[in-house]
């Protein structure tokens, strides 16, 4: 793999905290630094805080205290603040969450057209090169219940990535996903690391997180545990915490 | 009898129960007896009918010219009556689903209201204090008091249909909308809608068909509709029943011709998705 340089940081949080009406703590005095194009895969076990994490990063989850800061842009009250950043972060659902009365074409053309103002043309256009990206350009036409699950997660790549985002989410991604289908929408976000998205990735494939990570996060219970580089984790783990995490998933 | 013959007549009697000349056999019973039913209800009755004399209200010939009889006149009535109030009714449903899953207080404690009010009052009495109460206030017609009353009375049963339709839709439709960061209204439009309606199209059908009959009512307000037609042709002529059943089998012919269109949507729309 050829060396990337990071960039400025461009994810702030900055101690946020997160209590769920059951009194559970989802996350605690959280606080760290995402830098540009740096791959960040958070782990932990479930429950653990890492889903919460991601979904506040785009304003799906409010935050309790604490603040959060996207590429200058503080995630607030403010609503035009917190689109811009809606449409600047890009997310990728374990379920897909593709629009089923939409084929794989109007699926990724839809926020081009409502949110950039693409033409018609102008979207078609950008759509067809995303998936040659995603390796499926024979599909433009069908409908998402005509895909297989990694070919649906592919197309839901697609359809985030069509709004040229400058982060990527991916909340366990292939978890929902046939063992024979991880393969394919694990080597899309390969690609995509290598091209140097900004990225923070919650997921179990270990193997993702040695290839292309940069840093990986451990959390349980609303608490950064440990974090390293995936080399540090996988060789030398320095909280016994992490030693029984990583046993028990390898 | 021994085993061999058994099982023969076990399968023969397996291949009748299967064969259409079954259903074709039952089919006949129960119209028969429908029939025997009727002819004796009447018997007993000793009903005068005289069907000869229904045609010339639905329409006549007049110098080779046809003539509207007053029963189809009544049908054009109650067509505008029911189609414009059906419009509006889902208008209105739609309007209050939205207000009651809305952010604002006010919008929802006013849907609310609305809901309570209309679904626990008779249409009726609504009807009454549309026309005698509000109509003078507003200065309205009767008949815009009549496709008012009917409106907001479907919507507020419609409102309900179309709340189970929008929070029936997956949450993840939602989020992915959102991360995509379409704005709410683009959301409902585009996402959420056109799958709700797809749901929904079943319940809102009977709840048309419910608005083509309630429409009857509109009948008190002395609206000349298909009822209202109905019953002045009645205290003329006393043809009670063959009268009422005629008027029944026009909703009828209406409402089952709304189902099929309906079925027919819900096949395309399937086919779709």
């Amino acid at each position: 793999m050829q060396e990337k340089t990071l960039g400025d940081y461009i994810i702030t949080v900055d101690g946020i905290s997160k209590t769920f009406p059951n009194g559970v703590c989802a996350l605690c005095d959280f606080t760290t630094k995402i830098r540009r194009r740096e791959v960040v895969v958070v782990i932990g076990p479930s429950g653990s805080g890492k889903s919460t994490f991601l979904r506040c990063l785009n304003g799906l989850e409010d935050i309790d205290s604490g603040s959060i800061v996207i590429d200058g842009i503080p995630l607030d009250d403010n609503k035009k603040n917190r689109l811009e950043i809606r449409k600047e972060v890009g997310m990728v659902f374990q379920l897909f969450n593709l629009f089923p009365h939409m084929t794989v074409l109007e699926n990724v053309n839809l926020a081009q057209r409502l949110v950039r103002k693409k033409t018609k043309e102008g979207a078609r256009q950008a759509t067809m090169d995303l998936l040659n990206k995603v390796g499926m350009p024979e599909k433009a036409t069908s409908y998402p219940s005509q895909l297989s699950g990694g070919q649906q997660q592919r197309v839901a790549i697609a359809r985030a990535l069509a709004m040229m985002p400058k982060i990527m989410l991916f909340d366990e991604a292939t978890s929902a996903l046939d063992p024979e289908m991880i393969g394919e929408v694990l080597d899309v976000m390969k690609t995509l690391a290598r091209e140097g998205m900004t990225m923070v990735v919650v997921t179990h494939e270990m193997g993702f997180a040695r290839e292309v990570s940069d840093r990986v996060i451990f959390i349980e219970e609303g608490r950064i545990v440990e974090e390293g580089t995936a080399e540090h984790f996988f060789t030398n783990p320095r909280e016994e915490r992490t030693k029984l995490f990583l046993s028990q998933i390898l | 009898m021994n085993a061999h013959t058994h099982q023969f007549l076990k399968r023969s009697l397996s291949n009748l129960k299967r064969s259409p000349l079954v259903d074709v056999v039952k089919f006949s019973l129960l119209i028969m007896a429908i029939v025997w039913f009727m002819a004796r209800g009447t018997e007993r009755l000793g009903y005068n009918w005289q069907w000869y004399r229904v045609p010339q209200y639905l329409f006549s010939f007049k110098d080779a010219h046809l003539v509207v009889g007053p029963l189809l006149q009544g049908v054009k009535v109650t067509f505008h009556i029911t189609s414009v109030s059906l419009l509006l009714a889902f208008a209105i449903g739609l309007v209050a689903a939205l207000f009651r899953m809305s952010n604002s207080f006010v919008a929802r404690i006013l849907a609310r209201g609305y809901l309570e009010l209309i679904r626990n009052t008779p249409l009726l009495v609504q009807l009454f204090f549309m026309y005698f109460v509000l109509a003078p206030i507003l200065d309205i017609s009767r008949m815009a008091s009549a496709i008012l009353a009917l409106s907001l009375f479907e919507g507020a049963y419609a409102s309900e249909i179309f709340r189970a339709g929008i929070v029936s839709i997956h949450r993840g439709q939602w989020e992915a909308a959102h991360s995509l960061g379409l704005s709410t209204f683009d959301t409902y439009q585009y996402i959420i809608l056109p799958q709700a309606v797809r749901r929904i199209l079943p319940p809102l059908t009977s709840q048309a068909i419910s608005l083509i009959k309630d429409s009857a009512l509109v009948s008190t307000i002395a609206i000349y509709d298909l009822t209202m037609q109905g019953s002045a042709i009645i205290s003329e002529t006393f043809l009670t029943f063959e009268i009422w059943f005629t008027v029944a089998s026009i909703y009828l012919l209406i409402t089952v011709s709304l189902s099929i269109v309906v079925n027919i949507m819900e096949d395309r729309l399937r086919v779709e998705a």
